[in-house]
């Protein structure tokens, strides 16, 4: 049982809008700027991979994430058909950090903010009309595992059409406590390099329209759909609260696969989490080495985080729509900042510098990852087949 | 709806509340809200001692208690132990809180105006991500099936009900442990603007689980699930349930409900009525978790009066694990005595028009009456949704002596 993504959308540093987004990534763009609502005096990281929207520079305000949410889920709706009209339509939101950034202004500085706007469900009703909405805040893998509940209420027959979204904002509590733990501090983000240095925060929101695909509805997805999900893990490692473990990724991984019914010589494109730190780029590897097996140099491999930073809860998704965007197109954007890759992922067919045509991509699988051991993989293909 | 009436049972519930340490008792203290001075808060240490724990936030210790104290109930953990004992690959978690770590953000926040993130203490950096409840009840127990965490406002505790049930229908996993916690201090004061007596400080969890699995572990369902809505108004909800104004034998309100007038009362007058919140403070993404607890006290109780009474009870035993534990808790009476109420007659026997599954097993669960049924809402016409729930009885079905021990592993181990 799969299901058809019949809409997208996508706001990032790097751009507004997935053919933007998809444009800018493969164009090697960067979304890497100076701290821009902190104050920089404050860290020893100076760099984030914000969305510069805030009117008066220098100056935070509340309710930024749900402002991209609400436009990354009206461009999915809108491309799906589904108008402004989601009053019957499921929306599953992921997010690690919700509007806690928002919450930090208030109490801190006294910035006014309705504490009942933590989650997203007023706001979706009040722009969508949306009523059975969903808001699960689980790390850094939310928006891949509220894909999979979407894919489960799908397959279940209980809906027709579900929205899943993700989204977050640096949070200045996140940012000073990772500041706090990395070594050196990091100047970008550069996944799977041997001289990573460690993780730097991005903003970014990430939506997309998921139908049921009858089953013997014939071949090809039909006019408009952007691609199929064939099947979505998710597990817990359940043994550390912030370090992640390879044999629970490589699970994960592995029930993907399983799930899809696929091997890992039928994956054409991974879009690994990487996300520059030491310990998950070398559990990764670990991970897609071990379960991939002799079939690991086969897939083309790239991070896209070294241009958005880590987009948090809604970085599966967001890695999900580009990998959709390079399986119908063929080109698929770089990892920046990869000179030599770390000793586990030597034989990994990285896509280093420039976007690449990689030819006849037909599958692809992103990698989700979080705090608290929270994994998820999806499967994706193309739609024309 | 994603599962059948009947398929989704609650195999344990466990609590971590101030003056209130069964199903039971929490629903005598929603009855009769206790006069005099408030009780201690919930001392944490004498559930999961006080090593290892340190770094921890109190909601999340909270949520280990509650959560040890359902999976043990559902004869999950063995009793001087804490891993479980089945494949931890089949048991999910799924967490609600909304207010759990607003403190560590916010004051990581201030501490870094003050000073410097490099001034921060390193061990906080768990807590600054909102799912840290969920992960340290995965960690705690060896729960290796997805770990959900939902923020979801005033509905969030049923929500997460509702998810634990999805999954087990999905057959993501065999059961779910589901909690729901909240806790006070100065910054969650500060923002919600209430004061810390007037809030929750405590935690409820059930287990959620696939009725055939129960049946194979030889453990007893306290209730089971009925269906789910989730809807933009109160009685809009409730008629979703509970088509052409059936009455349920309890309804569990929303928080701080206040009586409409008569004519729009959206659940007959006859029909008595629990608010949690009165019991333990507004519970914002607990409350839904702490009504299903509160339920199960009721649904005991009330096959228990039916039995006694010479009814049509589900079979002697039922429930026996999920009675008033705390035999000496000795808490005021209820009034009214949900299992005393007359039955509000035949119209109301009426069955819920739910879809009956073809399986012999399920349509048992889905012909049980409303008016053994408990409705549970949470959220209002002010929120984002209102999300109800029915709970019901179950059959005598799950007491057939436990399965033999080799079959039952061989088949866990199958996934």
């Amino acid at each position: 049982m799969s299901q058809l993504v019949t809409g997208a959308g996508a706001v990032a540093s790097v751009g507004e809008g997935v053919d933007e987004v998809f444009r800018a990534l493969c164009a090697g763009t960067s979304g890497l700027g100076e701290l821009r609502g902190f104050d920089r005096e404050r860290y020893r990281a100076r760099h984030a991979y914000e969305i510069d929207d805030r009117p008066v520079p220098g100056a935070d305000l509340p309710g930024r994430a749900t402002e991209w949410l609400l436009r990354a889920v009206g461009e999915a709706a809108a491309q799906a058909g589904l108008g402004e009209d989601l009053s019957e339509v499921p929306v599953l939101v992921g997010t690690g950090l919700r509007e806690l950034r928002s919450a930090e202004l208030a109490w801190r500085d006294g910035t006014p903010f309705d504490i009942g706007r933590l989650h997203f469900g007023t706001a979706l009703r009040e722009r969508f009309r949306a009523v059975r909405t969903h808001t699960f805040s689980g790390a850094c893998s939310a928006s891949l595992y509220a894909l999979a509940l979407a894919a489960d209420l799908l397959a279940s027959g209980a809906e027709d059409t579900v929205v899943v979204a993700g989204v977050d904002t640096l949070t200045e509590s996140m940012y000073g406590l990772l500041d706090r733990v990395n070594g050196e501090p990091p100047d970008r983000v550069r996944p799977f390099d041997r001289e990573r240095r460690g993780v730097l925060m991005g903003d970014g929101a990430a939506a997309v329209v998921l139908r049921r695909e009858e089953p013997g509805a014939g071949t090809g997805a039909g006019p408009g759909a952007l691609g199929r999900v064939r099947a979505v893990s998710m597990n817990c490692d359940a043994r550390h609260v912030t370090a992640p473990d390879p044999q629970g990724i490589a699970r994960a991984v592995h029930e993907a696969q399983w799930r899809a019914g696929v091997k890992p010589g039928d994956i054409d494109l991974v879009l690994l989490h990487g996300t520059g730190t030491q310990l998950n780029d070398t559990a990764e590897a670990a991970a897609i080495r071990e379960v991939f097996g002799p079939e690991v140099r086969g897939p083309l491999m790239t991070a896209i985080k070294s241009m958005t930073g880590h987009t948090s809860g809604g970085s599966g998704l967001l890695s999900l729509i580009v990998a959709l965007e390079s399986l119908a197109s063929g080109r698929v954007p770089p990892t920046l900042g990869l000179a030599e890759p770390l000793p586990e992922a030597e034989a990994f067919r990285f896509v280093r510098d420039a976007a690449r045509d990689g030819g006849d991509l037909r599958v692809a699988q992103i990698d989700a990852f979080g705090f608290g051991g929270v994994n998820a993989v999806a499967i994706v293909e193309r739609a024309d087949r | 709806m994603t599962h059948r009436p009947g398929d989704v049972v609650v195999t344990g519930v466990g609590l971590a509340l101030p003056g209130a340490a069964t199903p039971g008792a929490l629903l005598r203290r929603a009855a009769a809200p206790a006069a005099g001075p408030a009780p201690e808060p919930f001392d944490t240490a004498v559930r999961i001692g006080r090593r290892g724990h340190r770094y921890k936030d109190r909601a999340t210790r909270l949520a280990l208690c509650a959560a040890l104290d359902a999976l043990r109930d559902a004869a999950l953990i063995p009793a001087d132990g804490e891993e479980v004992t089945v494949p931890g690959d089949t048991v999910g978690v799924v967490a609600s809180s909304n207010l759990g770590n607003l403190d560590t953000a916010c004051l990581t926040a201030a501490a870094i105006a003050e000073r410097s993130a490099m001034d921060l203490s390193p061990m906080s950096l768990p807590n600054a991500s909102s799912n840290v409840i969920a992960s340290w009840v995965a960690i705690r127990h060896g729960l290796r099936g997805p770990n959900l965490m939902l923020c979801n406002g005033a509905t969030s505790g049923l929500d997460a009900v509702h998810w634990g049930a999805t999954l087990v229908a999905a057959g993501r996993v065999r059961r779910a442990v589901v909690i729901g916690v909240e806790t006070h201090n100065a910054v969650v004061e500060d923002l919600l603007g209430r004061p810390a007596d007037e809030l929750l400080d405590g935690a409820a969890a059930l287990v959620v689980e696939g009725a055939r699995w129960a049946e194979a572990r030889g453990v007893p369902a306290a209730a089971a699930l009925g269906p789910y809505e989730r809807r933009a108004g109160l009685t809009g909800c409730i008629e979703a349930l509970l088509p052409g104004g059936a009455a349920p034998g309890v309804w569990f309100t929303p928080e701080r409900y206040a009586e409409r007038p008569a004519g729009a009362v959206p659940v007959p007058e006859t029909v008595p009525r629990y608010d949690v919140t009165d019991a333990v403070g507004r519970s914002s993404g607990a409350l839904g978790v702490l009504q299903c607890a509160a339920a199960v006290g009721w649904l005991t109780r009330a096959e228990a009066g039916k039995r006694a009474g010479g009814g049509t009870g589900s079979g002697a035993g039922d429930g026996a694990a999920f009675g008033d534990r705390a035999a000496s808790d000795g808490g005021a009476r209820a009034a009214p005595d949900p299992a005393a109420v007359p039955d509000p007659g035949p119209a109301a026997e009426a069955l819920a028009s739910v879809p009956v599954s073809a399986e012999a097993s399920a349509s048992a669960s889905a012909s049980v009456p409303v008016s053994r049924q408990a409705l549970i809402t949470s959220g209002d016409d002010t929120a984002d949704a209102v999300a109800g729930l029915l709970l019901r009885p179950t059959p005598a079905r799950c007491h057939r002596p436990p399965a033999a021990r080799a079959p039952l592993s061989a088949m866990e181990c199958s996934r």
